[in-house]
């Protein structure tokens, strides 16, 4: 493993995640996240849909796919418009933030405002990871975030949410291993409606604290 | 530092200050309540006419001061833009730009002609100020009704902003506050940067800083030519 | 032009109407480890809608854990109307669904889902159903959804028993939100879902934001 992985992973990178809850802004609000056991569940929720998508997607961008395919099939795979343009604005920002740290070449085959995880496999090959590095880095950010979002939104006891996010490291692990591509050729499409309608009812809200 | 390193390896050669044409972007921080969504509005009233403009807002909760801006008609629609700050709006202004460097991009792109943008900051603390990789130029807004120690407190956004706003000095004898020790304790802290006391109620037109504001634009242009 | 029929194994087809078909399950089933197909092809200028007669009971296979599939492929450069009745999954049993649809540009899709986990008073079973949605060579939906236990987003508070999803290709519609239901555009076209703990309910949910 390079130490890239941890500069790519960390959420100090400036890359627009601190402004995005991943959901648990509205799952706090319908009253779905409000302990570390709903926490957690909402976490496994979205690291094996979303997070799951998120890591076949960033291992096939890093691995050298076709990126505007892939991004197409980030969109099949992203119907909520409010996710779309979550994905698409950390997808900006981190091109933005991917393309000083580690220049490359590979930044230029982008689209715009690339989904994200497209933009995140990109970043893993320019800082020289591997594809499953990329799906590693993924899968984390889909937990990460949302924990973050989750211990400022309910001024949960940050250690509590430490433990949380630590203990679902075999979790992130099997999401990241599973990763590649299945052996029709498709790349993971898991979902949850659940997440869809949260981030929906989210955006039409004008009293929020998260971009999604 | 073994002596095979060349340090230019390091720095990327993006820094602030080589961003070449597009608008002078200045941020107004301060506590909540000082008065910076009045600030924003009467320079935009002020600037509106001389100046092609746009604003950023970045309220920690609601788009509040985005509405207020256009309620007030002050500017269009479409030259406000709210970000959410994930409830760090300190965060969004100093540690991580991302959303607030999109919104002013957003701009530039909706009005290649912009000259002027404005970042106002949510309310926060003393401690908070705008990273030079988002603006040009940033004001700090304090009030007297804070009391007068302020100045004197320092902090990053009383010291270093390139002006320090105190406001609401028509407020100093019902509070009790010495205007000519918060004067005194600005120079001290500051030094030859500039302090402006003002009172938006007297002067809804913020005379002073728009004129301060221009200043900035004509060094801009000359640092550019 | 009567639609072309040709069937095998466990599913006969009718043709029921000019432009229609049922499909009719010739055994009980399906029973876990049956792997179906049905592959539909609507050319340009036809109508056809797809039914069938009575609700899928998915049951466990006879021996090991293995899943039932079924997999739908449909070629439309026409109209297709796919609407069977509910499936239902009982205790033990997986059922495996996938409809793929290959769109032309100008054709007209309408694909919908009725699942039910468990038998009244039974333990839900599970059921895992990929759409996979392409116009004209680019994809515009591709969803995975796991549902029963063991799927890894299937968790308490929100395990719903009942779901319901409808898919629509030719006419817009924008983004509509209700109490476990939602509407989300697709280009020319958008994609229902409701969750819950009776069909019927979930059924008039789906309608009602479809």
């Amino acid at each position: 493993m390079s130490s890239a992985l941890l500069t790519l992973a960390d959420s100090r990178l400036p890359a627009g995640g601190h402004a995005h809850s991943g959901g648990v802004e509205q799952a706090v609000a319908a009253g779905l996240v409000h302990d570390p056991g709903s926490l957690a569940a909402f976490l496994l929720r979205r690291l094996t849909t979303s997070g799951a998508v998120a890591a076949g997607l960033a291992s096939a961008a890093c691995q050298g796919d076709d990126l505007a395919r892939l991004d197409a099939e980030a969109d099949a795979r992203t119907p909520s418009p409010a996710l779309r343009a979550a994905s698409r604005q950390q997808g900006r920002g981190l091109v933005r933030v991917g393309r000083r740290a580690w220049p490359s070449p590979l930044w230029d085959a982008l689209p715009a405002a690339p989904h994200h995880p497209v933009a995140l496999g990109v970043a893993a090959a320019a800082g020289g990871l591997t594809p499953r590095d990329a799906a590693a880095a993924a899968a984390y950010l889909s937990v990460s975030g949302p924990a973050t979002a989750a211990q400022r939104l309910l001024a949960m006891d940050p250690l509590t949410v430490a433990a949380v996010t630590a203990r679902l490291a075999p979790d992130i692990d099997a999401v990241a291993g599973n990763s590649t591509r299945s052996a029709d050729g498709s790349l993971p499409a898991d979902t949850d409606p659940l997440l869809d309608l949260l981030a929906e009812v989210h955006s039409a809200r004008k009293d929020r604290f998260f971009a999604s | 530092m073994p002596p095979d390193h060349d340090l230019d390896d390091y720095v990327d050669p993006y820094e602030h200050g080589h961003r070449h044409g597009g608008p002078l972007r200045v941020g107004l921080g301060g506590p909540v309540g000082s008065g910076k969504t009045a600030l924003a509005a009467a320079l935009c009233r002020t600037l509106g006419t001389e100046y092609d403009l746009a604003v950023v807002t970045n309220d920690i909760y609601t788009t509040e001061d985005a509405d207020f801006l256009r309620r007030n008609a002050i500017l269009p629609d479409d030259r406000i833009e709210a970000v959410q700050t994930g409830c760090c709006p300190h965060t969004a202004i100093r540690d991580d730009i991302t959303a607030n460097l999109d919104a002013v991009e957003l701009l530039e792109a909706r009005h290649p002609g912009l000259e002027l943008v404005f970042v106002e900051s949510g309310g926060d603390n003393l401690t908070a100020s705008f990273s030079y990789g988002l603006v040009d130029v940033q004001v700090f807004v304090v009030d007297v009704a804070g009391g007068d120690k302020v100045p004197r407190k320092g902090g990053p956004g009383v010291t270093a902003s390139d002006l320090l706003v105190v406001n609401k000095t028509d407020l100093a004898p019902l509070v009790g506050a010495d205007l000519d020790v918060m004067r005194r304790d600005s120079a001290t802290v500051r030094g030859e940067k500039p302090t402006l006391l003002i009172s938006l109620r007297e002067d809804p037109a913020a005379t002073e800083v728009a004129e301060w504001v221009r200043a900035q634009v004509r060094a801009r242009r000359l640092q550019q030519a | 032009m009567l639609p072309v029929v040709r069937a095998s194994g466990q599913l006969a087809v009718r043709r029921t109407g000019p432009a229609s078909v049922h499909l009719v399950a010739t055994a009980f089933g399906p029973l876990g480890g049956d792997d179906a197909e049905v592959r539909l092809v609507v050319e340009e200028g036809a109508v056809l809608a797809v039914r069938s007669v009575a609700a899928a009971v998915a049951l466990p296979a006879r021996d090991g854990d293995r899943p039932s599939v079924q997999r739908v492929l449909a070629e439309v450069a026409g109209s297709l109307d796919l609407r069977p009745e509910p499936t239902v999954v009982v205790r033990g049993a997986h059922h495996r669904v996938s409809v793929t649809a290959v769109l032309a540009p100008g054709a007209v899709l309408t694909a919908a889902e009725q699942v039910l986990l468990g038998r009244s008073g039974e333990e839900p079973g599970r059921w895992t159903g990929t759409t996979r949605v392409v116009v004209d060579g680019r994809p515009l939906l591709h969803t995975t959804v796991g549902l029963g236990p063991g799927a890894p987003a299937w968790l308490p508070p929100v395990a719903p028993r009942a779901y319901a999803s409808t898919v629509h290709v030719g006419q817009a519609a924008g983004v509509l939100t209700a109490d476990d239901a939602v509407r989300l555009p697709l280009e020319n076209g958008w994609v229902a879902t409701a969750w819950g703990t009776e069909l019927h309910s979930v059924v008039r949910a789906v309608e009602a934001v479809a």
